[in-house]
């Protein structure tokens, strides 16, 4: 079943169209990625799921029910950390603890309350409002996981910790999830999505560009890069491989085929060529490919 | 539960300010009565002002200024209206700053509805300008037992203030609620002040032109501040068409924010 079933959402600003006919679903256990460039709708997404903006049309359902009618029932098994912490300034961080707690009607673990605060360094005693950013931060995240929520969304979560906080907090989500937690991240760090979620959205002007299961896609997937001022594009054309961007004399091409193919062209053309690069692709060159063809279609 | 305890502790430090300023201020007044009835202030010549003026003033009965009740009466409207602005500021802070400050991220991402958001802030709210109201009300009514003529009633001291404090209890609840209204549809608190002031000041001057010109007396039906003014509560005591206009106005108030928020995009 999934914890997460968008389907047909859209979500307008007087004429501006923010998410357009959005759908995509997420399984239970899933660490799921969700990216796109600045004002691509993942923040609106997010609220809309949510229910802090009312959505023009489609259904939302949150692990098994419709939002917002269910939104109560929701809540309480949702762990949320928005990217743009902004607390009570006046209450103590026990405070927030407490009140996080309150709301739930659970008394909590202290136990667990402690394992955190210690684990992310958090000074209790300090006013919400006296703490850095990247304190702030982690306030947010001990609130959102202290109720033990089955569905953790995460809007750039690791913004503002340093590299220490960063690696322990996701040692805690990977903990969450193997307890059976399903994780929401949407984040402008790639590299952490790459590394820790199992599939990923994209997201372009308000429409999903695609969802990728990142453990089968980018390790078949290969950026060839080609240096030279004679660039073989009929060649790489020939066994299959894609350009995907073209300079005075470079060129980067996509490819899914087999590596004794690949190996065989470059080989014959090694005369032609200055310098010939193979890497997978990662997330961010797919991202970055997504981006320039937006600024492309905008231009 | 959790909210109104949220609430409450953040407006604490606000009522205890505001409840020892007008208690300050009211001893302050009250305490001038002794010396300002031997100055023979009730005997000023305000012949030459116009009727009109005097009496949208309250000052249309001079001799009335030679009791307590008469000098309570007239001094404390301007009080009435500074509470009248509290209750005010009260409800269109309420939700507002929730947004402008960004704390409404937090609190709707936890398991509360929205209808709870608004009952909540509103009995929180409400709570706090009861214990000021009630607060400010016994520190006037026992300044008025210290500083009261030879031969003055306790008892009817007693009685009048009773019905002040009913009459300036509806009244702040009638802005309270109405601010809560005008809350539900900003998004930010920035103009929160100066729309309070507004409301009153303008209610209060719909008052003012009602007790003028017989004509616009209905105006006066607009004016929660000047139905509870306590030299017209001392004197004609607690004006049932007047308290009714004011709950209806709760009520509708009530309703409509419990709507309009319901239906609201929070800015987040």
């Amino acid at each position: 079943m999934p914890v997460i079933e968008l389907s047909h959402i859209s979500k307008r600003f007087g004429k501006f169209v923010a998410v357009n006919d959005l759908s995509f679903s997420v399984e239970q256990g899933e660490f799921f990625g969700f990216i796109g460039p600045n004002g691509a709708g993942k923040s609106t997404t997010m609220n809309m799921m949510l229910n802090f903006i009312k959505r023009n049309g489609g259904e939302i359902s949150l692990l098994g029910k419709s939002v917002p009618q269910h939104d109560l029932d929701v809540k309480k098994r949702i762990g949320y950390v928005p990217s743009d912490v902004r607390f009570y300034p006046q209450l103590r961080v026990q405070d927030l603890i407490r009140y996080t707690l309150d709301f739930h009607h659970m008394e909590g673990d202290q136990a667990e309350i402690d394992r955190y605060c210690e684990l992310f360094q958090i000074d209790r005693k300090k006013k919400f409002g006296d703490l850095s950013l990247g304190n702030k931060k982690k306030v947010a995240l001990v609130c959102a996981l202290i109720h033990h929520p089955e569905l953790i969304i995460m809007d750039e979560p690791t913004n503002g910790l340093d590299p220490l906080m960063h690696a322990r907090l996701f040692r805690v989500l990977k903990d969450k999830q193997e307890q059976g937690a399903t994780i929401f991240l949407s984040s402008h760090n790639l590299k952490e999505v790459e590394d820790y979620c199992s599939k990923v959205a994209f997201i372009r002007s308000g429409q999903l560009v695609g969802v990728e299961d990142l453990s089968q896609v980018n390790k078949k997937m290969k950026i060839v890069t080609l240096k030279g001022s004679k660039l073989p594009f009929d060649k790489m054309k020939a066994i299959g491989a894609t350009c995907i961007k073209k300079e005075e004399q470079e060129a980067r091409f996509l490819y899914e085929g087999g590596l004794a193919q690949l190996f065989s062209t470059l080989s014959n053309l090694s005369t032609d060529l200055e310098d010939v690069t193979v890497a997978n692709r990662d997330l961010e060159e797919q991202f970055m490919s997504m981006y320039e063809c937006q600024e492309g279609e905008r231009l | 539960m959790t909210l109104f305890r949220l609430e409450c502790k953040t407006h604490i430090k606000t009522l205890l300010t505001w409840i020892v300023v007008v208690g300050v201020l009211t001893l302050g007044l009250v305490s001038l009565f002794p010396a300002m009835k031997d100055m023979g202030l009730q005997q000023m010549d305000l012949k030459s002002m116009p009727k009109d003026m005097l009496k949208a003033f309250n000052l249309s009965d001079m001799a009335a200024l030679a009791t307590i009740k008469g000098y309570f009466g007239y001094e404390y409207q301007y009080v009435m209206i500074a509470t009248g602005i509290f209750a005010a500021m009260l409800g269109t802070n309420a939700l507002a700053r929730e947004e402008a400050e960004g704390t409404i991220g937090y609190l709707y991402a936890q398991p509360i509805t929205r209808l709870s958001i608004v009952g909540s802030k509103m009995l929180a709210n409400s709570l706090l300008y009861t214990l000021y109201w009630a607060v400010s009300m016994a520190i006037a009514f026992l300044g008025c037992i210290l500083f009261k003529e030879s031969g003055a009633s306790v008892h009817e001291l007693f009685k009048s203030f009773a019905q002040l404090a009913f009459s300036g209890w509806v009244m702040g609840l009638t802005f309270l609620v109405f601010g809560f209204l005008i809350s539900a549809f900003l998004s930010t608190n920035k103009s929160a002040t100066s729309l309070s002031l507004g409301i009153v000041f303008l209610t209060f001057i719909l008052g003012v032109v009602g007790k003028m010109n017989d004509d616009f007396q209905a105006l006066v039906f607009f004016s929660p501040v000047d139905t509870a003014l306590p030299s017209t509560v001392f004197k004609n005591g607690i004006e049932w068409k007047y308290i009714v206009t004011d709950l209806i106005v709760i009520i509708v108030s009530c309703l409509l924010t419990f709507w309009s928020y319901k239906r609201k995009d929070l800015k987040v």
